[in-house]
């Protein structure tokens, strides 16, 4: 199922490199020297804001948007028509034929990737069964709900047994159960050691399933790496909750150890001035009372995020670079 | 790489075939077609035959022994005939031209008709007139045998003149064909060249094509879609040609035993000429646009030439004649697709000139296609509002 799956240079193998990738849409700059790299075997999420480029680069790296300067390599080797066909693509605006059957079109697309009829067959028969949609081989997609479409769409990706998947946004408009089939999917895929880059909004979930990510904005990486290196970076938090003080006087006066950042119902959220002084300050807390609570608090990926793309992601950046480039934006629901 | 390539096309081609060939409206379109050009040959050869009685008015001579030669051309030609004598020809030539009589026999000297048949497409015999001329000339054979008359038979043969009070059709069934060849090259060039830009538009609008090439160049779709498109349209053509000369020869129709034949078969070359050079355009004009319903305005101004050298056609076949401007048309590879056939059918167009116009066209095509290769190429992924070619030829992809 995996044409071609041999090695190729050591230390390269199923390891997709984006290297300076630079595009220009008119006036607005999508891609800006972006470079990071995806290692195999790994649930990788591709981050930012509306408008940050994340659509270009993925279309980049299949091939159907050209770049002014860069380089996307795979092994080690820049990706041409005949490594493209080993890619699954999810595009971000869903693209099948509306009037064609589901079998059919599968069949069609694993066959442009190089199966031959008799794969082909067997391929969207297992992903339809694989994906719940085995009753509606033969509706023609038009007729399916939104939901068992984006599920058409990801069997079109997964058909033809690629080593290297981009997905763009393929949470989006997924109902719970969808968006835990998709996981479920995507999890496995990366545990078959399958290349992934998938790019999505909803960063608890991204929190979730990825171990790695990489975070854009304005054409350029800005934080990126494991999610729990991540999590770990930047100022130390802690949670406490001192029983019967629910405004959380107690920790009204803490000098310079710790600051007050948020209380919630007497679970006050502390600011640490380093690890050290988290003991003075379960000391503080004992003496006013009896400590229900304690938590060391990682920073949740959406305060990385916020932390990473700054001001830059308000939504007066993202229309700009929706329009022309055809890349972000449009009819996400 | 080259048979990699050829592979994927083939499977485009096969794809857009199939889609096309479950369409009803494709069936109904090719058996509709089919029926005009059977009706086209069947019709002329059944109102033909259906001539019960012919009314034949004699003037001069014996009445006995004129009546004696219109009964036996009658015998001849499987007509059967009244004999109406007449005072003389003014008054034959009178009923003539009403339509009361088929046919006049002015003494042993000739014979009137009311329109001066065209010169050799068929035996004398299969037709009344002719039949009367021939029958005619032997009477009068053996009622003088001097000598001399021997040089003149051998001379002249036996018939007398047809004279025809109007002026000869010159090649009605000819002209007729090329109108008829004119339809249906505009209206098969218009409906797969409007099927091609609906079928690219859709690829685009519904974003599949950003599937597709990411393992497809944007040629090999391109190609894989006009083939399959061409491969259909080829079929429909060639059913139609067939049906043509099947049943024109079947019921020995006038117009596939004469010139009109010559008329099919540069109608049916100009046809794939003509779908060769605009199979591209209609595509690359798909690729503009970024609303489904936008397709059929695409396409309107790749339609306008055809529709000109259609219009045109009408006065060149019934009117006017041939004048420079249409035949100038008939060079340009945007109308010689119809211009052509239609000089053809009025026997305007000499061998070289066919060849030059033909040889135009296919230059015109490689170019077009260059061209329209290039719009396609870069507009295809292009969303937004709809582009203009200019600014797309000016942009990369």
């Amino acid at each position: 199922m995996q044409p071609g799956g041999q090695q190729a240079a050591p230390g390269a193998s199923g390891m997709l490199e984006l290297d300076g990738l630079r595009r220009r849409y008119g006036d607005v700059t999508a891609l800006d020297g972006l470079s990071f790299a995806v290692p195999p075997g790994q649930v990788f999420g591709f981050l930012g804001p509306n408008g940050a480029g994340k659509t270009t680069a993925m279309r980049a790296i299949v091939g159907v948007a050209s770049l002014d300067g860069g380089e996307v390599r795979w092994r080690g080797a820049p990706i041409g028509q005949e490594i493209r066909r080993r890619i699954g693509y999810m595009p971000e605006e869903r693209g099948l034929y509306p009037a064609m059957r589901v079998l059919e079109q599968l069949e069609y697309l694993a066959r442009l990737h190089g199966l031959t009829a008799a794969q082909a067959r067997a391929a969207a028969l297992s992903w339809t069964e694989r994906l719940g949609l085995a009753d509606q081989g033969q509706a023609k997609i038009e007729a399916l709900s939104l939901g068992n479409q984006q599920r058409v769409q990801l069997a079109a990706a997964l058909a033809h047994g690629p080593e290297l998947l981009v997905l763009d946004e393929p949470f989006s408009g997924l109902d719970p159960a969808g968006v835990d089939a998709m996981s479920q999917v995507l999890a496995e895929r990366a545990a078959a050691g399958v290349t992934m880059l998938f790019s999505s909004h909803q960063l608890d979930l991204v929190e979730h399933l990825c171990q790695s990510v990489a975070i854009i904005n304005r054409g350029q990486l800005v934080a990126g790496g494991a999610v729990k290196d991540l999590g770990q970076a930047g100022k130390l938090r802690i949670t406490v909750r001192v029983a019967g003080d629910d405004a959380g006087r107690w920790a009204q006066d803490l000098g310079g150890a710790a600051s007050v950042e948020n209380n919630t119902g007497g679970a006050v959220l502390l600011a640490l001035r380093n690890r050290a002084d988290a003991q003075a300050v379960l000391d503080r807390a004992r003496a006013a009372g009896p400590v229900e609570h304690f938590t060391f608090e990682r920073r949740k990926l959406s305060e990385v995020f916020r932390d990473a793309v700054g001001s830059a992601a308000d939504p007066e950046a993202d229309a700009e670079a929706g329009r022309g480039a055809g890349a972000e934006g449009g009819s996400r629901a | 790489m080259t048979t990699h390539s050829a592979e994927l096309i083939r499977l485009v081609a096969m794809r857009e075939i199939r889609d096309r060939a479950r369409a009803k409206s494709f069936w109904v379109a090719s058996v509709i077609l089919l029926v005009a050009v059977a009706a086209a040959v069947i019709i002329p050869a059944l109102t033909r035959g259906s001539q019960a009685t012919a009314r034949v008015g004699v003037v001069g001579g014996q009445l006995a022994a004129l009546t004696q030669t219109v009964k036996e051309a009658g015998r001849v030609s499987g007509t059967a005939v009244t004999v109406i004598p007449l005072p003389g020809v003014a008054a034959a030539s009178r009923r003539l031209r009403s339509g009361d009589l088929a046919a006049v026999l002015v003494g042993d000297s000739e014979v009137l008709v009311k329109q001066q048949p065209v010169a050799g497409t068929s035996s004398p015999g299969a037709s009344l007139p002719g039949a009367l001329s021939e029958v005619g000339g032997l009477q009068r054979l053996y009622a003088l045998l001097p000598p001399s008359a021997a040089a003149g038979i051998a001379n002249h043969g036996i018939a007398l003149p047809v004279h025809g009070l109007i002026p000869p059709p010159r090649g009605l069934a000819s002209r007729i064909t090329g109108l008829a060849a004119a339809i249906l090259i505009y209206v098969i060039i218009l409906t797969y060249g409007v099927r091609i830009t609906i079928g690219v538009g859709e690829e685009k609008a519904s974003r599949v094509v950003e599937v597709l090439l990411t393992t497809l160049r944007p040629v090999q779709l391109l190609a894989g879609k006009v083939i399959g498109m061409g491969i259909l349209a080829l079929a429909q053509i060639a059913a139609m040609v067939a049906a043509f000369l099947i049943l024109g020869h079947a019921v020995g129709s006038a117009a596939v035993q004469g010139a009109a034949t010559s008329v099919v078969l540069a109608g049916a070359l100009w046809l794939l000429l003509g779908y060769a050079f605009y199979c591209t355009a209609y595509a690359a004009a798909g690729s503009l646009i970024t609303r489904q319903s936008d397709a059929y305005n695409a396409s309107i101004p790749l339609q306008l030439p055809l529709i000109l050298a259609y219009v045109l056609a009408y006065t060149v076949l019934y009117a006017s004649g041939v004048n420079w401007f249409y035949h100038v048309l008939a060079f340009v590879p945007f109308t010689a697709p119809v211009a052509m056939p239609v000089l053809v059918a009025v026997g305007a167009a000499p061998a070289w000139q066919l060849a030059l116009s033909a040889a135009i066209s296919l230059a015109a095509t490689v170019g077009m296609a260059r061209l329209a290769g290039t719009i396609y190429e870069r507009a295809i992924l292009r969303t937004g509002s709809r582009l203009r070619v200019r600014q797309v030829l000016r942009s990369a992809r």
